[in-house]
């Protein structure tokens, strides 16, 4: 119960085509989150799984149904929405149990899965009161308590932490996971904050322009972008993308700025080089890979990101310990890590091992 | 200073704007005696006689006839306006229909002169037996309140998000359910406040009063101006001046009571309409 | 939101009570009227109606009472709307600090349009009756003089007066929530620029309020030309046809004249008239938000 599958799935308003021949294939039970910039088609993508936007091309299939025609409540799927959207005229209880209602239970058979629900999210005391006085992370516990009584093969959230405050959003994540852990259903999610995606997925859909850009755990996403658009796009602060070029003797030419080994065996030629903040480090000029003069420091407490210039290069973030010694002005060495680097080839595609 | 200015010229304005109630309200307690001597804004000896006259009925004039004419017309005429109104309101908002068609011909109908409609009308409610009943006043009253319900409504309904439809329709409600259970409720407010100012607008028509009324279903503002027909002696101002208080009344007080959320409606209803 | 054919069906039922009444109540009527106007039909034949092409139109468009009401309610509209405004706005200004702290001043001052309009008609019948009314007696025995307010004369000036206290208080309300809705920012923006009073009156507020200035302008106007109520009541159609706006002239033809084919006639010129230029203004309006997205 609750495997869902998108075949060739599409969506167009009028000649804009805001989804293209999308395919996801997402197991029971599993946690994945569609990551991409505003405008990248995520939130549609979301509302045609649940059946609130039509699909134009393709199938969306659940549990071996063909649902791409069904109404909403037929896909028996629960949405989360980035407001709530809780109903304002109804109490925490009535909210709960409208679906129920709808559904013509028994009084008592919503009363109790409702309580029970309530019981798990913590929302007990809160029954009866109206969603105006309710706090911004009450209210989210009672939009996911209302997804939760009716037993959903799989939840939907959209941006659901978005009206949060920081410190609320960590603890509401914390509790999503826990949610996913226990109830162990099948939970589509969307945002923007890469954050989130990496925190909560077992798998992250990276989606541009709407297209998939690469899809895969957390882990993969971040050691192995498959493209430019994915290596910038996860992680925080960005990678560093310094444009390179193959020498005759195999070696990466940095601009005429410094000479690496190749990081693995390939015949491709590569003209961007992707290294992560925390995989360069400062060293003496005449010891690094490439060198410049620092223009930045933000000291962050554990660390310090220290912006260094190179003429060629541009603007290189370098994460170092935090009482790194050397002052605005100075020239630094660059050291690269050349083990954990990226490269990438004319068309923004990574560059990978030959056979 | 200057504020001194400004309450002298809201005196004025409030004086001048209001000036012929407060003459029919003073004349209304004046005996006819005194009216005859006195015309001027002060009452010497206050008398309740011409409301005691005003609800004497006679086979001409029957003040209870005309108000419960009235008060039936603008309940029809208000309810009926806000059922048909609500239902497509949310069409036309949720569902986009007729955004270009619909909504612009029924705001436009506010800003017609209604005679072009009142003739043909009196026609088919001819032929309809509807003449002079209180069912066709009422009927008619609906299509001139029509115009700025819907647009209170519509608007109404597009400040509410959509992510509200969009939870009923993951509950599994249908558009209908959603209409009575989630946006009716939600929207109460403005409902209420174009209930009450169709009621107002109902009970304050005089045209197709005129028009389609002669005896059984007189509305209060055409019966009004039965007290004006001389009988003998002339008009009995003091008398026409109670009838003119009693006919008032009514959307004054409502008017008074809701003005926060009428005057909201109004600049809502001009503007955005 | 949503496109699905299922949802847009039931919105359709959801608006089809509205249409079917709009299509009894007034699609009717329309038919009846287009017939009517090219019939020559009165209250013995009104179910024959004898086709005879477009002569009642040329009755109407020779008959010298219809371009007098036409000229009659367009003048009355302009001046009004104009007057209503004007007032409206002045005092929407300058009482804005009181009415801001004491908001049941507004009340005060939107009694009127409360008041049915055909009672305020009878009311002023009282008010300036030349022997029970104040305004003649206080003439009289201030200046020792009166004006026949609904003679022949004056009767127009007095309509006009009549029709902007009465409304001008609708003018004043939308004005002063317009004023309110200024963005103190903006004004305290401009204050740090150094603008007097005057400036900013005359090159933020104004400006700023010019759509609904435009609006009330409009609304009253039509509002002024299509009277009937008030009018009715105090002079009906005056002396020679002097107070007859439009409204007026129609209810006349039918009531008072029989002359159906004519009244309708009127009624449909009338129509088209105002569907087409109120169509014109969405259309220009439609245009402007376009232009300014």
């Amino acid at each position: 119960m609750g495997k869902i599958s998108l075949r060739k799935a599409g969506k167009q308003y009028g000649t804009v085509e805001i989804i293209r021949d999308l395919d996801l294939e997402i197991a029971d039970g599993e946690f994945v989150v569609i990551v991409g910039p505003s405008g990248c088609g995520k939130s549609t993508l979301l509302r045609m799984i649940a059946g609130l936007e039509a699909t134009t091309s393709g199938q969306i299939v659940i549990d071996g149904h063909d649902v791409t025609a069904a109404l909403p409540v037929e896909r028996k799927l629960a949405m989360v929405f980035q407001s709530y959207a809780l109903y304002p005229h109804m109490t925490v209880r009535q909210n709960m149990g409208f679906g129920l209602k709808l559904a013509k239970l028994s009084v008592g058979a919503i009363r109790a899965k409702v309580d029970a629900a309530a019981d798990t999210l913590k929302l007990t005391p809160l029954l009866d009161r109206y969603p105006k006085e309710l706090s911004g992370g009450q209210r989210q516990r009672v939009a996911i308590g209302r997804a939760i009584v009716r037993e959903p093969v799989g939840f939907l959230f959209d941006e659901p932490l978005s009206n949060l405050d920081a410190a609320l959003r960590v603890d509401m994540r914390l509790e999503i996971a826990k949610l996913h852990r226990s109830l162990g259903a099948t939970m589509i999610y969307v945002t923007h904050d890469q954050v989130e995606a990496m925190t909560l997925a077992d798998r992250i859909v990276v989606l541009k322009d709407g297209r998939v850009m690469q899809q895969g755990t957390p882990h993969e996403l971040y050691e192995n972008p498959a493209n430019l658009f994915v290596a910038q796009f996860i992680g925080s602060p960005k990678m560093n993308i310094l444009p390179c070029k193959r020498n005759g003797d195999g070696q990466l030419d940095l601009s005429g700025q410094g000479l690496l080994e190749m990081p693995l065996r390939s015949d491709a030629a590569p003209v961007q080089l992707g290294a992560r903040p925390e995989h360069l480090s400062l060293v003496a000029p005449e010891n690094g890979h490439c060198r410049g003069t620092v223009e930045a420091r933000e000291y962050l407490g554990g660390t310090t990101s220290v912006f260094v210039r190179n003429p060629e290069l541009g603007l290189i973030n370098v994460s170092a310990p935090a009482d790194i010694g050397f002052g605005i002005g100075e020239t630094v060495g660059i050291h690269i890590d050349n083990v954990r680097l990226s490269l990438f080839d004319a068309a923004g595609a990574a560059v990978i091992a030959s056979p | 200073m200057i504020n001194a200015l400004r309450w002298l010229v809201f005196a004025i304005a409030a004086l001048a704007m209001n000036f012929p109630i407060l003459v029919t309200l003073v004349t209304s307690f004046k005996s006819a005696r005194e009216l005859s001597t006195n015309p001027g804004l002060w009452v010497q000896a206050p008398t309740l006689d011409n409301y005691l006259a005003v609800f004497q009925v006679s086979d001409r004039l029957n003040i209870f006839l005309y108000l419960l004419n009235s008060i039936t017309v603008a309940l029809i005429g208000t309810t009926l306006a806000v059922a048909l109104a609500l239902p497509a309101a949310y069409a036309i908002a949720r569902g986009r229909l007729g955004e270009r068609t619909l909504l612009p011909f029924i705001v436009n109908l506010r800003a017609v002169p209604l005679i072009i409609f009142a003739i043909p009308l009196y026609m088919m409610f001819q032929w309809l037996a509807l003449l002079d009943t209180r069912l066709g006043l009422g009927l008619i009253l609906s299509i001139v309140n029509l115009p700025l319900a819907l647009v209170i409504l519509v608007n109404a309904i597009r400040d509410l998000p959509g992510e509200l439809d969009e939870a009923a329709l993951m509950d599994g409600a249908n558009r209908r359910q959603i209409l009575l259970r989630v946006i009716a409720p939600v929207c109460r407010p403005a409902i209420v406040t174009s209930l009450i100012f169709g009621f107002i607008t109902a009970w304050n028509e005089f045209l197709f009063g005129l028009m389609l009324t002669t005896s059984k279903a007189v509305p209060i503002t055409v019966g009004a101006s039965f007290f004006f027909a001389a009988s003998g002696g002339g008009v009995q101002w003091g008398v026409a001046s109670a009838v003119m208080v009693v006919g008032a009344l009514p959307p004054v007080l409502l008017g008074l009571i809701m003005y926060r959320q009428i005057s909201g409606s109004m600049t809502a209803g001009a503007v955005k309409g | 939101m949503n496109t699905q054919g299922a949802h847009s069906s039931e919105f359709r039922l959801l608006a089809m009570p509205l249409v079917l009444f709009l299509l009894v109540f007034l699609g009717f009527p329309a038919i009846v009227n287009l017939i009517y106007s090219v019939s020559d039909v009165s209250f013995e034949t009104l179910r024959q109606p004898r086709i005879t092409g477009l002569s009642n139109f040329a009755a109407v468009w020779n008959d010298r009472a219809f371009w007098q009401a036409s000229w009659f309610s367009f003048r009355f509209g302009a001046l009004t709307a104009l007057l209503e405004c004007a007032l409206g706005l002045v005092l929407a200004i300058f009482l804005s600090p009181l009415i801001e702290r004491r908001s049941w001043l507004m009340a005060i001052l939107m009694l009127p349009l409360m008041v049915a309009p055909a009672l305020v008609g009878l009311m002023y019948r009282l008010v300036l009756h030349e022997f029970a009314g104040p305004v003649p007696y206080y003439l009289w025995a201030w200046f020792g003089t009166s004006v026949s307010f609904l003679g022949p004369t004056s009767a127009f000036w007095t309509l006009i007066v009549v029709e902007t206290l009465q409304w001008t208080p609708f003018a004043l309300l939308l004005f002063y929530m317009a004023y309110r809705a200024i963005p103190t920012e903006i004004v305290e923006a401009s204050a740090m620029d150094g603008a007097r009073r005057w400036h900013l009156l005359w090159y933020v507020e104004l400006p700023l309020m010019a759509p609904t200035i435009v609006v009330a302008l409009l609304i009253r106007f039509i509002d002024g030309f299509r009277v009937f109520d008030n009018v009715y009541v105090l002079t009906g159609s005056g002396p020679g046809g002097s107070t007859a706006s439009l409204s007026i002239y129609i209810y006349e033809a039918f009531f008072k004249q029989g002359a159906i084919g004519k009244a309708v006639a009127a009624s449909v010129i009338l129509f088209a008239v105002s569907f087409a230029v109120l169509y014109g203004l969405n259309f220009i309006a439609s245009r402007r938000k376009g232009a300014l997205r």
